[in-house]
């Protein structure tokens, strides 16, 4: 008789993350293990060979050598496996930016990316002299961060099939809880128009990174899954405007508030930043210094992130 | 609903207990003689106060330098070394009884009256011979970990006729720990300790020194180096540039200072060696993944303009390469990641129970 296969059952050993260790030293009952996930960063899913014999199709991918967990919290997880989906799925939601109008991206290419102005001479050099803060008149892609009520700019993100052969998404898939996270330090997240408040962060880790929670429930001002933009020729309107191809599930929005320490102190930008090269409206180049962060969403429900550029700018 | 959690509950997660040990030699050469390169050896750092002297297995100015244990001499106030006519010439006479009293008073403790008790040879502190001049080695914690395995404690000495001809290696004197495993004692303030042999078993009354496990300190009788009244029996031989040698280790613990004796212990000493015990304890998750679960990915790359790349039509069976294995709070902040050695593919047809230990 055989042996039993027991390659199902397998021992990892885990090493704390930074924030877990910080955690358990605060020792307040917030280092506490309550949930899994499963993550496959280091795979590159193109190299699943559809077309080989079934017993080699992943083969590439199987030898694919896998990294040593990092401690940072933010690096390890990406991308995680989803569950509670039935077999016969050919098409997945994403998650993509919306990239028009009032949130269009200030650049092309490799180089486009949100701005955000830090404090008020920044904002009046970009406009241009005699106007005042008030005015309007920034270019796309470039966020009033200091008067935040006086721009319509904001970063939109759109959910759903971005292929246009599928116009329905199934509700199990529609985000209605996106998660974002941000450098603290820098700024903190508004809504996308009407108040200038501030979202309060769910947590901010050892690294100053703010994790924020959006729930259509709870914040609808951030996250909409209005009915309306659900794609189904039978029963509803599509959104006039969206970021995916076919079918819409939800949208989150919001706009950047810089922070007061950046607003009032160079520090931040002397240690980290660099002097910009491009010109941002009548702000020349050389005249500012910048940092370059990025902003994560990423969906609850299936685990999707993106990673928005976004670059602070202060005019030295 | 898609979800990409998993809440663990009660049976999903368990605690056990391990011991690790590891073997811990420490050579002679290493302790006087490797680093031996001017006046004084560079791996030995000495104190304004004079009380003791660490040993380090390398030049301690050295970033790589490692504590390895302190050292130091001391008899008690009854000892006849400690009495009038004694101190008279003695050397550091009240420094020597202050380290003893010392380490007595922590190792050993205070009887019903207050006074600190003496080491005690077998261990029974309701009478019989104390060990009134010894020997003090603090192993570092680095080196000991939570505690010294019982019963691996052994110590080579050299005692030979004299300082520059010391025994041969064949009849070195061996100090172990003899059934230490099974009658180790539990009286003392520091929980526990063995006694330590020179012949091939434990016998009664016998006992040479102690090993105290979880201080991670060995006691040992100055009487050890007990021999012929020779001249050059016992000193530093020549270390930290001058030559001061005695007749008796009596000789040297009236006259010599606590860091000279020091120094003759360690140009007697042969080896040392013992296997350190760290107690470790861990949580287990066990992560179950049926069948049904974490057959699709998030990963940007399974999409292709939304479609699955890893299916040609809705009939295939989904599935998905697991490398790592998050574990979260309820907030869903990422607490501890385990990772795989290999990605492992997970599809409809299988189940996975990944056990993930975390260490404490």
């Amino acid at each position: 008789m055989a042996f039993l296969d027991n390659s199902g059952d397998i021992i990892l050993d885990a090493v704390l993350t930074d924030t877990g260790r910080m955690r358990l030293a605060k020792g307040d009952g917030t280092f506490r293990i309550e949930k899994f996930a499963l993550g496959d960063d280091e795979i590159d899913y193109a190299r699943y060979d559809v077309n080989a014999a079934t017993s080699i199709k992943g083969l590439t991918v199987l030898q694919t050598p896998v990294l040593e967990a990092f401690a940072n919290n933010v690096g390890s997880m990406k991308y995680k496996l989803m569950s509670g989906l039935n077999n016969n799925l050919l098409y997945l939601p994403i998650i993509k930016l919306f990239e028009s109008g009032d949130s269009a991206r200030f650049g092309s290419g490799d180089s486009a990316k949100f701005i955000v102005l830090v404090d008020n001479t920044t904002v009046l050099s970009v406009i241009g002299s005699g106007a005042g803060a008030a005015a309007s008149g920034l270019p796309g892609g470039v966020l009033n961060g200091i008067f935040t009520g006086e721009s319509t700019h904001l970063i939109r993100a759109d959910q759903g099939i971005d292929n246009n052969k599928v116009l329905t998404i199934s509700p199990e898939l529609r985000e209605t809880q996106y998660m974002v996270k941000m450098d603290n330090r820098f700024g903190s997240l508004i809504p996308p128009q009407g108040s200038t408040t501030p979202a309060q962060p769910a947590f901010i880790d050892d690294d100053s990174i703010a994790t924020y929670i959006l729930t259509s429930a709870t914040d609808s001002g951030y996250v909409n899954v209005d009915p309306n933009f659900l794609i189904n020729p039978t029963q509803g309107s599509q959104p006039t405007g969206k970021a995916v191809a076919g079918a819409f599930g939800s949208r989150v929005a919001f706009r950047i508030k810089a922070s007061t320490s950046v607003a009032t102190s160079d520090h931040l930008f002397t240690v980290l930043g660099n002097v910009g090269t491009e010109t941002i409206g009548s702000l020349a180049s050389g005249n500012y210094r910048y940092v370059d962060t990025i902003v994560n969403i990423s969906g609850e429900t299936t685990g999707y992130s993106i990673d928005i550029p976004l670059r602070y700018v202060k005019q030295t | 609903m898609a979800s990409t959690f998993k809440p663990l509950n009660q049976n999903d997660i368990t605690t056990v207990r391990d011991m690790l040990h590891e073997a811990i030699p420490i050579t002679g050469t290493i302790v006087s003689g490797t680093y031996n390169t001017g006046p004084t050896d560079h791996n030995i750092k000495n104190y304004e106060t004079g009380l003791f002297q660490s040993v380090f297995d390398y030049p301690y100015l050295s970033s790589s330098a490692n504590h390895i244990f302190d050292l130091t001499v001391g008899y008690s106030n009854v000892s006849s070394l400690s009495a009038s006519a004694m101190v008279a010439g003695g050397t550091q006479t009240n420094k020597k009884i202050n380290m003893y009293n010392e380490m007595a008073q922590i190792l050993a403790g205070f009887d019903e009256t207050g006074s600190v008790r003496r080491f005690d040879r077998d261990g029974d502190l309701t009478g019989g011979a104390k060990l009134d001049e010894v020997f003090i080695v603090n192993f570092a914690r680095l080196l000991t970990k939570d505690e010294i395995k019982k019963q691996s404690f052994s110590m080579t000495l050299l005692t030979g006729s004299t300082v520059s001809t010391p025994s041969l290696v064949s009849s070195n004197l061996l100090i172990q720990d003899h059934g230490a495993q099974t009658s180790y004692k539990v009286n003392s303030p520091v929980g526990e300790y063995g006694i330590l042999y020179t012949g091939s078993a434990a016998l009664a009354g016998s006992g040479v020194g102690l090993i105290y496990y979880q201080a991670g300190i060995c006691v040992l009788t100055a009487s050890v180096f007990d021999g012929p009244a020779v001249a050059d029996y016992i000193g530093n031989n020549g270390a930290g540039g001058e030559t001061v040698n005695y007749t008796t280790v009596d000789d040297m613990l009236i006259s010599g200072s606590i860091s000279g004796s020091c120094d003759a212990f360690r140009n007697r000493l042969d080896n040392i060696s013992f296997n350190n015990t760290t107690e470790i304890n861990s949580t287990i998750y066990f992560c179950r993944a049926n069948f049904n679960e974490y057959n699709y990915s998030s990963n940007p790359t399974y999409l292709s303009q939304s479609q699955i790349v890893v299916k040609t039509s809705p009939n295939e069976l989904p599935r998905a390469f697991v490398t790592s294995v998050g574990l979260y709070s309820a907030d869903n902040e990422l607490l501890a990641v385990a990772k795989l050695s290999a990605p492992l593919q997970k599809d409809p047809t299988d189940e996975l129970i990944l056990r993930v230990r975390l260490d404490y």
